[in-house]
């Protein structure tokens, strides 16, 4: 919007440069100052994006996953590889969808699990370290940012929400586990206490006191898988694959909805 | 003519200057508003009093009085510093009169501690005997004795209560001690030795692996993202794709994407694919020795109250509670077969303990004991052995009112329950529960 005072000019309306439609809709004469207004929107908005991208994925796991990614105890080899992929596709589906469509940008999956994880260690730094007490290794958020990398890299490389779903969306749901792993082994190292066999994380479940999480709460085996040995993982990471190739077309269907310009229409 | 030019001529500037002031004037009421809100916001935090209890009132009068019998609670010591051990030991009895529209504790159950956060962490801990790392269930009735060791983290002053968690049902919280704890956080320390032998440091193990696996991955992403950004100086991104996006169409717009970078599409997946499968396998190795994580259920030999029916046998006769003399009374008929004359020296219900004076002396140990030290009397005398007498014991105190339990009037089945504890002139202690339908008395 041109900002034109009285003061600039006698009588806008004799000046060209300031009369009718022009005045009012662009400050912008030229090509350099048409490349610096948009570079300033690439430097206004990927830093909102990622802030926006940050604390809406972190709401959306504390209202959905919770628990089950909050404490090293609570990461399990049955529960936790299917609940989080399942959840966690769904704005990378949504963003990925509207960062492709209206710019072709394989970006949107990448910088939402880039957000959401920076938004992940903020929370458990401030809420459940510094104000709760907890020590910060047990609540060590886990990492997905390379999930988001391989729905963009599938996107960019078969340029089709299909294939990307088929392949891409697969693999999300697929490596969660395999991609902490080198965190989560740590803590599955055994320890003998007070007479009980336990891992490292069930130790610093039982140490670090939560009143309001008692042992039972916590989902880490129900019912067997009789024929399938110990894959119990794979068997858990193959069919959170399936999920999440089918949450992944639901989410993208939405994501096209939601990113038509009808809706900014109506409001202006 | 002229004149009217002029007038026009004098709206237009006056418009135009409005426009121009306007959006400073809104933003400045809008960084006003949110300094205020901030300011408040602030506020907030600054004037907020902190919060030490837990709770332990608002559960209703009736569940209180009849889920957990908590007795000969002791929690010590009270003055400690960072790394010193504290102990909660006693006893509870779940009650016979359990809510049947209540979870049960029969079911699943898990001993915990009431402490704000991880002040503490438990060293051990153990009902009859039986360590309590893992679930269990209790019987109603029965005499179960735990214990539990904390060990000092954070230096603060804290209620500690012991907790029984019922699955379906919530906490149920004990009797609770203020403590306080001194000293420095920094000097914690708290280790544990693997199986292999490795001792390693709670507080901070694999938190380096938690961090450099995070960097990894946010190098790759910030990369990733960086990538289509590279020339943003020159070459501005997010306003000129989506204009072209616009021109192309969605059937052409795949010609915004170059050759190098689909074929880069391609390596990435592939590289990512390679290093996911590389990092597992090379962690397999590192850390070859692993279990999945463990939970189950574990039982517990219950203890047989020794006070039976063939001990002392209570018939329950009319309980009423008067309201505004916060005052409840019960008619027991009561036969003693112990060797000795008896007297109820204490009622306990909902934690607190109404206590008959002439039979002993118990005071409150600090502001929050739950302690009424002369607030029982019994009308009816010593029961001497053999004999089967009715008697009526009144416990009056305002620990009614102020513990909420006078809301038992407004339960749907007004019900009370509690532990009455017998003391023969030898000061042998017999306990029985007693429970029945409760009428109140408004006037």
């Amino acid at each position: 919007m041109a900002i034109v005072t009285p003061e600039s000019n006698e009588s806008p309306d004799k000046d060209p440069k300031y009369s009718g439609e022009r005045s009012a809709k662009s400050a912008i004469t030229t090509r350099e100052e048409q490349i610096e207004a948009f570079r300033n929107i690439d430097l206004v908005s990927i830093p909102i994006i990622i802030l926006l991208f940050g604390g809406i994925t972190v709401f959306l796991s504390a209202v959905t996953v919770g628990d089950w990614d909050y404490w090293m105890d609570w990461r399990d080899r049955r529960w936790w590889p299917l609940v989080t992929p399942a959840v966690y596709i769904i704005f990378p589906a949504v963003i990925g969808t509207f960062t492709w469509k209206k710019f072709r940008l394989p970006i949107g999956a990448t910088a939402t699990m880039f957000a959401f994880v920076i938004g992940l260690w903020q929370s458990r730094y401030f809420n459940f370290h510094s104000f709760a007490g907890f020590p910060l290794n047990f609540v060590a958020p886990s990492t997905f940012i390379v999930l988001g990398i391989i729905l963009d890299a599938t996107l960019l490389w078969t340029k089709s929400f299909f294939a990307t779903g088929f392949i891409g969306a697969f693999f999300f749901g697929a490596l969660p586990y395999a991609v902490n792993w080198p965190v989560f082994a740590l803590w599955h190292v055994p320890v003998s206490y007070d007479g009980n066999l336990l891992t490292v994380a069930d130790l610093a479940g039982y140490q670090y006191i939560r009143t309001a999480i008692p042992e039972y709460v916590r989902i880490i085996e129900e019912s067997t898988l009789r024929t399938f040995g110990e894959a119990v993982t794979p068997l858990t990471a193959f069919f959170a694959g399936f999920v999440c190739v089918l949450n992944y077309y639901l989410w993208v269907v939405i994501g096209s909805y939601l990113s038509e310009s009808r809706w900014t229409h109506k409001v202006w | 003519m002229k004149t009217n030019q002029n007038r026009q001529s004098n709206l237009r500037q006056i418009q135009v200057k409005i426009r121009a002031q306007k959006p400073h004037q809104d933003m400045n009421r809008i960084f006003a508003a949110t300094f205020l809100l901030l300011l408040i916001l602030m506020a907030t935090f600054i004037l907020a009093s902190n919060a030490y209890a837990h709770g332990e009132k608002a559960q209703q009068a009736g569940l209180r009085m009849r889920t957990l019998n908590w007795f000969d609670t002791e929690i010590y010591p009270r003055e400690m510093s960072v790394n010193d051990n504290l102990t909660i030991k006693g006893k509870f009895m779940p009650s016979e009169h359990w809510p049947r529209h209540m979870a049960s504790i029969t079911d699943t159950a898990f001993l915990n501690v009431g402490v704000p956060g991880p002040a503490f962490i438990r060293v051990n801990s153990n009902v009859n005997g039986t360590p309590m790392i893992r679930s269990t269930s209790f019987e109603l009735g029965k005499i179960y004795e735990y214990e539990i060791n904390l060990k000092a983290r954070i230096p603060g002053r804290y209620h500690v209560h012991p907790i029984i968690n019922v699955k379906g049902a919530g906490p149920i919280i004990g009797p609770a001690f203020w403590v306080n704890v001194g000293g420095d956080q920094a000097n914690f320390v708290n280790t544990a030795t693997t199986l292999d032998g490795t001792v390693i440091d709670m507080e901070t193990y694999g938190l380096n692996a938690s961090i450099w696996l995070h960097v990894f991955w946010v190098i790759f992403g910030l990369a990733w993202i960086a990538y289509w950004f590279r020339n943003m100086r020159k070459d501005p991104v997010i306003m000129p794709r989506f204009k072209k996006v616009k021109m192309l169409g969605p059937e052409r717009a795949d010609e915004l994407i170059t050759r190098r970078e689909t074929l880069m599409g391609m390596i990435v997946l592939g590289a990512m694919l390679t290093i996911i499968t590389g990092g597992f396998f090379l962690t397999q190795q590192v850390v070859p020795q692993t279990i999945p994580l463990q939970t189950g259920w574990i039982p517990i030999e219950p203890i047989e109250n020794p006070t039976t029916n063939e001990v002392i046998k209570i018939k329950v006769g009319e309980s009423t509670y008067r309201i505004p003399g916060r005052s409840f009374q019960v008619e027991m008929t009561i036969t003693n077969n112990t060797p000795r004359p008896i007297q109820i020296g204490e009622f306990m219900t909902a934690n607190i303990r109404f206590i008959n004076s002439q039979v002993q002396t118990v005071i409150a140990e600090d502001t929050h004991h739950l302690i009424a030290s002369d607030a029982l009397r019994v009308e009816g005398g010593p029961i001497l052995p053999g004999e089967t007498k009715t008697i009526k014991m009144i416990a009056e105190d305002a620990l009614w009112e102020s513990e909420r339990l006078t809301s038992l009037v407004y339960d749907p089945d007004s019900f009370f329950a509690g532990m009455i504890f017998f003391f023969d002139d030898e000061g042998n202690r017999y306990y029985r529960e007693i429970g029945g339908t409760m009428f109140p008395t408004f006037i």
